[in-house]
């Protein structure tokens, strides 16, 4: 039974502020025991809204929020067995490491030597040990943020709410705070809610993804299905590079392109919708004629518009004909081929590459 | 590649010092300058008259009540020690104390509730109507008290009428309402400004870390309002404790506070150097009171 019921679950969850805007919109979302679930979208799309109805900072306007089964409605934050690691981090100024991490445990009454064992313990867990006196101005952004995870991870939540943690550091940092944050995850077991914008951030470090856009689930699934299956152009556009055609669905794995060549591709759109034919850029491979190209792929032809070198490898933009154009790398190895501007040149992707796809 | 590096350390150490010197001190120069005007002022008006209360307190006082420099003593300092003073003094502190304290538990809720008003033009209406009162003259304001408290006075009658109180003119309840009244705008704006620059995403994680609304308050957002409260307190205390308008319109002869008992020195008593003895006196308290409190309380913040 505990097994199967999500840690998170929502349904139909509204939220409005004011008459005109609607942050959230009915979203149903159920994220599972022990999962990295990310929350992925541009700002405004209602993610962080959407973690805050979860910790209760927000209250939805329509709609239940249950954690662990349990009917949340308008119970207060302090009621909830979640936590959260906010965006600025939001660490206490008037007190110092040591009084910021055990803050939960205090307000909880627990005793005070068992307050200050599980301080340690959480202090060493984020590599924080001799910095326990330290004011949280004295810190460095990183050292901050491990304060922040260090704060909310002390409480053993059932589930960890965190709100673009890693917006505020450097690339450098954040790539190391990624790691050590999936390691955190992995070691303790619970479920984490990971709020970002970031879609690399998401795809490396998340079991499942929600992406939003105004306010409503665009997408959920594992990186690989939002990555390689996104099921509308503002997945594909938002999660990763791609290249888009105009095209028009002929029949089930077929489409032609606006202007003429019949093109293999993965369908769900009805017959003669007009679609959007989206290729991630890693998957097109650039030819001379069509007798180079492999069998059996789809082959275009196209002249080189652009050519941008960039060390490791060059990009060509491709013109094709009236429906779009194309951006193709070519790795920069020794046996790369140069092509210049106005060369004519055949495009090729494999069919299962090729998504057909509508708003 | 050490060579030079030595070599530009050198030249950078022999240099800078020299031009960053010269460059100090032309800025302090210039500071002075744009100074000078107030220094000119508070050197004619402010520091000069205290050294002369200093002076005149170790005078004595003639048979006219002329006070007489030649032969000084420290008969005024005395004199403080005495208990009609001690009793005046005692009546002030708990005053100005009780009216800080007042101020403070009235203040912070009003200036918390403008705060948190969500539109900007809300707060700063809000802010106008409390600085309305300063557009009349504060004597006036408390003239317009003392018809409220007078026996015919709306309040008296209001007073009468529920059987709760009666004539409160010439009390130290009078007194007292007189300084609530005239002393609540000062605590209100720096509590205001200190709770309006408030991150709130602090007491949101407060909230989070399974504080209640009021452990919230009183955990994050009171201590992180100090600064407010004792700029708020300083404001009130002081005046309070050297108030002279409110008590003497509004007290009658058994209220007497310090600012009132200095002036009848100064006037109908005619003791120069005992008003100049109590002036000095509260002038070295306040300040030793005012740097413990800034010492202790904002170190923290």
């Amino acid at each position: 039974m505990t097994d199967t019921t999500p840690a998170v679950s929502l349904h139909g969850v509204t939220k409005r502020f004011g008459e005109e805007v609607v942050a959230v919109d009915d979203v149903d979302l159920e994220i599972q025991d022990g999962e990295f679930f990310s929350l992925l979208g541009p700002s405004g799309c209602g993610k962080t809204t959407t973690l805050r109805m979860i910790a209760g900072l927000e209250f939805p306007t329509k709609g239940s929020v249950r954690i662990h089964g349990e009917e949340m409605g308008l119970r207060p934050p302090n009621k909830r067995p979640v936590n959260t690691v906010f965006q600025s981090y939001a660490l206490f100024p008037h007190m110092n490491v040591a009084g910021n991490v055990g803050f939960g445990l205090r307000m909880q009454n627990v005793n005070d030597s068992e307050v200050r064992r599980r301080v340690g313990e959480a202090i060493d867990l984020v590599r924080l040990t001799g910095l326990e006196k330290r004011s949280p101005k004295a810190l460095s952004g990183g050292q901050q943020q491990r304060v922040a995870l260090a704060r909310a991870l002390v409480n053993s939540p059932k589930v960890l709410l965190l709100d673009e943690p890693l917006g505020a550091l450097d690339l450098k940092l954040r790539q190391t705070m990624q790691l050590e944050l999936k390691d955190i995850q992995n070691e303790i077991g619970i479920t984490f809610v990971y709020v970002t914008h970031d879609q690399g951030e998401a795809l490396t470090m998340s079991d499942r993804i929600a992406v939003m856009n105004e306010g409503r689930l665009a997408q959920v699934g594992s990186a690989e299905q939002v990555y390689e299956s996104p099921q509308n152009l503002f997945v594909a556009g938002f999660v990763g590079q791609m290249c888009h055609l105009d095209a028009v669905v002929v029949e089930s794995g077929s489409v032609r392109l606006n202007g003429g060549e019949l093109l293999r591709a993965r369908t769900s759109a009805p017959n003669s919708t007009a679609v959007t034919l989206t290729v991630r850029p890693e998957k097109l491979h650039l030819y001379s004629s069509a007798a180079e190209a492999p069998p059996d792929r789809n082959a275009i032809k196209g002249s080189v518009v652009r050519r941008t070198f960039y060390g490791e490898a060059v990009e060509y933009e491709v013109q094709i004909g009236v429906s779009g154009s194309v951006e193709v790398r070519v790795e920069n190895v020794p046996s790369m081929h140069r092509w210049e501007i106005g060369d004519q040149v055949i495009v090729d992707f494999h069919p299962e590459a090729a998504m057909a796809l509508t708003e | 590649m050490t060579l030079p590096d030595q070599h530009e350390q050198v030249e950078q150490e022999a240099v800078n010092p020299r031009l960053e010197r010269k460059a100090r001190k032309q800025e302090s120069w210039r500071g002075f300058f744009h100074a000078a005007p107030a220094y000119v002022y508070l050197t004619f008006f402010f520091t000069l008259p205290l050294i002369m209360v200093y002076v005149f307190s170790f005078a004595s006082r003639g048979p006219t009540g002329k006070p007489r420099l030649e032969d000084w003593n420290f008969d005024s300092w005395s004199k403080l020690t005495e208990p009609l003073f001690r009793e005046i003094a005692l009546r002030s502190l708990w005053m100005a104390i009780l009216n800080t304290a007042l101020c403070l538990l009235i203040g912070y809720p009003f200036a918390y509730w403008i705060a948190t008003r969500a539109s900007q033009k809300t707060r700063t209406l809000l802010l106008v109507g409390v600085l309305i009162p300063f557009w009349s003259n504060f004597l006036i304001r408390t003239y317009a008290w003392r018809m409220l408290l007078d026996s015919d006075g709306l309040i008296t009658q209001l007073g009468e009428w529920t059987g709760f109180w009666g004539q409160l003119l010439f009390t130290p309840t009078a007194v007292f309402i007189g300084l609530l009244y005239g002393y609540l705008p000062f605590v209100v704006l720096p509590l205001y400004a200190a709770i309006e620059r408030l991150d709130w995403t602090l007491v949101e994680a407060g909230r989070d870390l399974y504080a209640s609304g009021s452990a919230a308050f009183r955990k994050i957002t009171l201590p992180l309002s100090k600064p407010g409260i004792v700029a708020g307190s300083i404001l009130v205390f002081i005046p309070s404790l050297g108030a002279y308008v409110t008590p003497d319109i509004l007290g009658g002869a058994k209220t007497t506070l310090l600012g009132n008992y200095i002036v009848t020195q100064f006037t109908a008593a005619r003791n120069w150097p005992f008003g100049s003895a109590m002036s000095g006196a509260i002038l070295i308290l306040m300040l030793a009171a005012t740097i413990l409190y800034f010492r202790t309380d904002t170190r923290t913040i």
